[in-house]
């Protein structure tokens, strides 16, 4: 199974080829933006700066950033901002250039004023733009590929259909040497021992039960037993009869395969495989952690109806997010009768309820669909909306000061 | 036909993909598509839910996905629906949380 990517000096191989705008902080996000109107290619991530945030939260952020700088579709990095303070752009580049990717800084500190610093990073990224074009596509095979996935606005036919359709093809990306990535920890309580036993080894099984417990735990904190409340009222109407028939639908877009490791949000991964990432369930806090972590590009699954009636939200997931190609991938439509909403998302899997195709087939359409989008297809989302420019959400547990 | 999926071959329910009223014919398949077998669902079973594809003891688990989701609380007969009125869940046997 084979891509044709992007080669980094580093040895890794992007899906996209972005000379990317990290705008570090308000000041950062203010010039991230203009630049990106000014200059044609150059993708702005609007990024926090985590001023007022304490400990693990700034160090998550931290970490977020850093390993987005590695991320291979990234094919340079300028960061942006004020400059100094604890995420200083200044240091944040210095981790990043060990990829020795093109990394540049422009702050406002070290410029004397903001339009200086803008004037100094136009003239940057029209510089890296055209670098960057000059990279081609090379055939590698899928061990240079990850894959990140994320399923929401799920229904009652979400663990047979989408679901399963990604699990199955996740096991076909590992078994050629690929990797995947899946996160939502509050969605593994449940059927936490039966992801435990696909542990590669003791210390990944102790790693599991760690990490539900310490969600499990923060939950409570705030009031909620999971165990106790789940499934819900409409889950049960949906047929969702135990919390854990309703986490093995949501595992179940994992596939099968060994577990290799758990890391925590944003940690990138060392080594091929299967791998759970701590992380809350919002969308973009989840793709920003799992790209920060190594995934090129996603698959994110729905159930249909509500979320699917809407055609890709911009920023849901679903939509537009900049770090890295998502592939949509639906179980049913929200209106039986609306032919327009498959030309919105790239899998769907009403054939298999019509009884027009099997589950085996969607799989060999989907595997089709993720090759083509990693050498360079465009995906519904990519073609369809504009680049996402919201403040990308990480992983914050503590408090504001 | 009301089609009803078994998801991995030693499941002991399969999940409706459309409603079967009392009396109704079910077609089971699988993932590849291809026909398993054909049951007659003996009650109303909606979309979404499961119909038990063989027979289950009293106290028997619940096989899904090829693994438990649950144990029953009665004996269950082939073409019967399975769900919250009679079954429980292995992590969380109390009562359910909100009437059924």
């Amino acid at each position: 199974m084979e891509f044709l990517g992007y080669e980094r000096p580093d040895g890794t191989f992007g899906v996209r080829n972005y000379p990317a705008i990290f705008g570090i902080g308000t000041t950062g996000q203010q010039m991230a933006v203009e630049i990106a109107r000014e200059v044609k290619g150059a993708l702005p991530l609007l990024l926090d700066e985590a001023a007022l945030r304490l400990g693990e939260d700034r160090e998550r952020v931290r970490r977020t950033i850093i390993g987005l700088g590695h991320n291979p579709n990234m094919a340079a990095v300028l960061l942006v901002g004020l400059g100094g303070g604890y995420m200083d752009p200044v240091g944040l580049a210095q981790e990043i250039a060990g990829t020795k990717k093109p990394v540049e800084v422009a702050t406002v500190l070290s410029s004397g004023g903001f339009a200086q610093a803008l004037d100094k990073a136009l003239g940057t990224t029209r510089r890296l733009v055209r670098e960057v074009s000059r990279i081609r596509r090379k055939r590698v095979p899928v061990t240079y590929l990850t894959l990140g996935i994320k399923c929401g606005g799920s229904a009652g036919n979400s663990g047979l259909l989408s679901n399963m359709v990604v699990g199955r093809a996740v096991d076909t990306l590992l078994e050629n040497g690929g990797s995947a990535i899946f996160s939502e920890t509050p969605e593994v309580i449940g059927a936490e021992h039966l992801l435990a036993e696909r542990a590669v080894n003791g210390e990944v099984k102790r790693r599991v039960l760690e990490v539900v417990r310490r969600m499990e735990a923060t939950i409570k904190r705030a009031g909620e037993d999971i165990r106790g409340s789940q499934p819900t009222d409409g889950n049960i109407k949906g047929g969702l009869t135990t919390l854990e028939e309703k986490s093995l639908g949501a595992l179940a877009k994992t596939g099968t395969g060994p577990l290799s490791g758990v890391l925590e949000y944003a940690e990138r991964a060392a080594g091929r495989g299967l791998f759970f990432m701590d992380g809350p369930a919002g969308p973009i806090s989840i793709m920003v952690g799992q790209a920060a972590a190594g995934a090129q590009i996603f698959a994110y699954t729905t159930g249909g109806g509500f979320y699917t009636s809407f055609r890709n939200l911009p920023g849901w997931g679903v939509g537009g997010l900049p770090v890295a190609p998502t592939i949509s991938v639906v179980s049913n439509k929200s209106n039986p009768r609306d032919e327009e909403e498959e030309r919105f998302f790239d899998i769907h899997c009403q054939g298999v309820l019509e009884d027009r195709e099997s589950i085996d087939h969607v799989v060999k359409r989907f595997l089709r669909e993720l090759k083509a989008v990693a050498t360079g297809k465009l995906t519904k989302a990519e073609k369809a909306l504009p680049r996402c420019w919201v403040p990308l959400e990480m992983y914050y547990t503590g408090p504001i000061l | 036909m009301a089609k009803a999926i078994m998801i991995n071959p030693s499941d002991n329910t399969a999940t409706l993909f459309g409603e079967a009223r009392a009396g109704d014919m079910v077609r089971i398949v699988g993932q590849s598509g291809d026909v398993m077998e054909e049951i007659k669902a003996s009650e109303h079973i909606p979309v979404g839910h499961k119909i038990a594809v063989r027979e289950i003891g009293e106290g028997e688990r619940v096989i899904k996905y090829g693994q438990p989701i649950g144990a029953t609380t009665q004996a269950i007969r082939k073409g019967e629906h399975v769900h919250a009125h009679n079954v429980v869940s292995l992590i969380f046997p109390g009562p359910p949380f909100h009437s059924a």
